[in-house]
């Protein structure tokens, strides 16, 4: 049913949007203000003086410039190697019956629920013996540890979902097991794979914890932990106004991935009901 | 195309129930076979073994005289309609008639096209190529699947139940359809159905099964006629064949409703045996006052109060009620539970020409020709006046 929009739900409306919004706008209005009107304090909304300097001073700035480099390196083949594995594992669960298989979803369970703080210190001196320490894929590997048990979950309910004649339909039709899963089963999982995907994007990308513990250069040190080495003048004053352009350039790309990747999901969804 | 042969077939489950229990079929090159029973009977269980779906616990599953219990799915170049047809919504109808092809490999992409669009010209589905299973209606995907079938150069089709989910007239043209096609690429063809019209309109031969044991394997002409037991004579034909307690002293058979002579021969092979059942198919039943003079003499009259009657327009059912002695009563709630059907009471369905004018609720004179009674064994449900 069709319902016209009353004047109550646009007020609602608005007051959501401004309600989410507004921390956004906020950082995107102190990024274009000069460092100086920032750190004497700023309470006006809009700058005094628009500029774009801080911008230019960020793209200057070749550490900022190696942090992001690694923040994406990291997370995409954080998200790569999670999403395959989790597939795989997910295919597995949802098809096979085999001994231990609650053990292993509990474990997968289990892992996500463990603070990611708690492991820090056993981390941190782990890679240091194992030349980890300070280098991707001592970042890659926690992360993609990390992400596993919910990409598993999540594909593995998207598995369940397709029916298994697909596949037998697929083995008759002179595929074999491997092809089945490639042709038939992953395409039809994609808006699971897709969601996963983006899952762990976003918490390799966000991540600052390990992020901060387990680099000590910018061989390694990924946009998160790279900002709080933004020191102004002196330690009492960083330059909101840099941070604030830092903040928004990094929020860029997960805004474009969200909004390439949704596509795609609402694509998988409205693809073709399997019966009907 | 290659002859199917299933020798002592048994599927048994981890339960140790066995799904399949020693079947044996021949199914002959380019012959279309039917495999056709109750839900639980076992007949997808033994269609999934041939193609390959299912494992086989013992006994030889041979396939143009080569041994495939071992086999893959794909190495046993069988092609399968499932029965919700289990198209790949990601691709077109195109690519999904074109799927088995691909697999292949290294076959020239023209010689796919010119495959693909022979399967579809032949299945009406060339206006359809480039849409999504998803938009189809029940009956274009069927053929779609039937499409993915065809296309290869599979040694048989097999069918699992492939009309179930169509309505009843898409139904019957899918059948004249199926048949058709079978009969034009003279495929041999295994086909899994648990309704009686589809098994006698498209099958050359027919197996029964229950409970995963054979049955009978025979043409339609005789399960119809020559059925070798009660779950037979049950299963085949609608409305189904009566059954009714009798006793046989002579040359008559003593029913609920009179006493009539049997012909010399089946009254013989029941000499002796105590209470029986008998089985006379409704159309073997008529109006004493419309029963065509040339055959009246073949059967005798009794007089009965008619329950219900519904009139069709090209024929018409009465329905009789009788009282069953207990022990007849029981192996009847066992048929009918074999059968997946409910009867709430022992009643007799007649069919009546449609001239006449039986009225619900009457006392009427009915004709019966005994000359095609059957005679079973209360105890093991056999057919005692089988080729009488």
């Amino acid at each position: 049913m069709k319902q016209r929009m009353s004047p109550a739900h646009w007020a609602g409306f608005v007051v959501i949007l401004v309600w989410c919004l507004l921390p956004v706008v906020w950082i995107l209005m102190v990024s274009l203000k000069p460092v100086g009107e920032t750190t004497t304090g700023s309470p006006q909304f809009f700058p005094k003086d628009w500029t774009v300097q801080n911008y230019k001073d960020i793209w200057d700035n070749h550490d900022f410039l190696r942090a992001l480099g690694n923040s994406f390196g990291i997370a995409v083949i954080a998200t790569l190697l999670a999403v395959v594995f989790a597939t795989l594992a997910a295919y597995a669960i949802a098809r096979l019956e085999f001994r231990g298989k609650r053990v292993v979803l509990s474990i997968a369970l289990a892992i996500a629920m463990f603070p990611v703080v708690s492991l820090v210190g056993p981390l941190f001196d782990m890679w240091r013996v194992l030349h980890l320490f300070n280098t991707w894929p001592g970042l890659i590997i926690p992360y993609m540890s990390f992400t596993l048990p919910l990409a598993i979950w999540t594909l593995s309910a998207f598995f369940r979902e397709i029916p298994w004649e697909m596949e037998q339909a697929a083995q008759v039709d002179g595929a074999t097991s491997w092809q089945a899963f490639r042709k038939v089963i992953v395409p039809l999982a994609a808006p699971g794979v897709f969601t996963a995907a983006i899952l762990t994007f976003f918490f390799a990308w966000n991540e600052f914890v390990l992020a901060i513990s387990l680099t000590s250069t910018t061989a390694a040190r990924t946009v998160p932990a790279q900002m709080s080495f933004f020191v102004g003048s002196d330690q009492f004053n960083p330059p909101y106004s840099q941070l604030a352009a830092a903040a928004v350039i990094v929020t860029v790309p997960v805004v474009v991935i969200v909004l390439l990747f949704q596509r795609k999901i609402v694509a998988g969804l409205t693809a073709g009901a399997v019966k009907g | 195309m290659a002859a199917i042969e299933m020798v002592n077939i048994v599927k048994q489950y981890g339960d140790g129930f066995p799904a399949v229990n020693d079947v044996s079929i021949d199914v002959e090159d380019g012959e279309f076979m039917i495999l056709v029973g109750p839900s639980g009977c076992g007949k997808s269980t033994l269609l999934r073994m041939i193609v390959g779906l299912e494992d086989i616990t013992s006994g030889d599953m041979v396939i143009g005289g080569k041994r495939v219990n071992d086999l893959a799915p794909r190495d046993r170049n069988l092609a399968m309609v499932f029965q919700n047809y289990a198209l790949y919504p990601h691709l077109t109808v195109y690519e999904n008639i074109a799927f088995p092809l691909r697999l292949k490999g290294g076959i020239p992409e023209a010689e796919i096209d010119a495959k693909v669009r022979e399967a579809s010209s032949t299945l009406e589905l060339d206006e359809h190529l480039e849409r999504k299973p998803g938009n189809l209606s029940g009956g274009q995907r069927q053929r779609v699947a039937m499409g993915r079938a065809i296309v290869r150069q599979a040694d048989a089709f097999l069918f699992d139940e492939p009309l179930s989910n169509l309505d009843a007239k898409l139904r019957g043209q899918m059948r004249t359809e199926i048949s058709r096609l079978q009969k034009k690429l003279g495929i041999t063809t295994v086909y899994v159905t648990h309704d009686q019209t589809e098994a006698m309109t498209l099958g050359d031969r027919v197996a029964v099964l229950k409970r995963g044991e054979l049955q009978q394997l025979a043409t339609p002409r005789e399960l119809y006629t020559q059925p070798v037991n009660l779950f037979v004579a049950g299963f085949i034909g609608s409305p189904p064949m009566n059954f009714m307690p009798a006793t046989v002293k002579g040359n008559e058979v003593e029913l609920p409703f009179g006493t009539f002579t049997l012909p010399a021969e089946r009254a013989q092979r029941a000499q002796g045996k105590g209470l029986l059942i008998a089985g006379v198919r409704p159309e073997h039943f008529e109006d004493a006052k419309v029963v065509d003079s040339s055959v009246a003499g073949r059967g005798s009259t009794f007089r009965a109060n008619v329950d219900v009657v519904e009139w069709l327009g090209n024929e018409a059912y009465a329905y009789i009620p009788f009282e069953a002695p207990d022990e007849v009563r029981t192996q009847l709630a066992q048929l009918e539970k074999d059968l997946d059907s409910e009867a709430l009471r022992t009643q007799l369905v007649v069919s009546l020409d449609a001239n006449s004018r039986i009225a619900k609720g009457e006392e009427a004179e009915i004709w019966m020709d005994a000359s095609h009674l059957h005679l079973f064994d209360p105890a093991t449900g056999e057919n005692l006046t089988l080729g009488a």
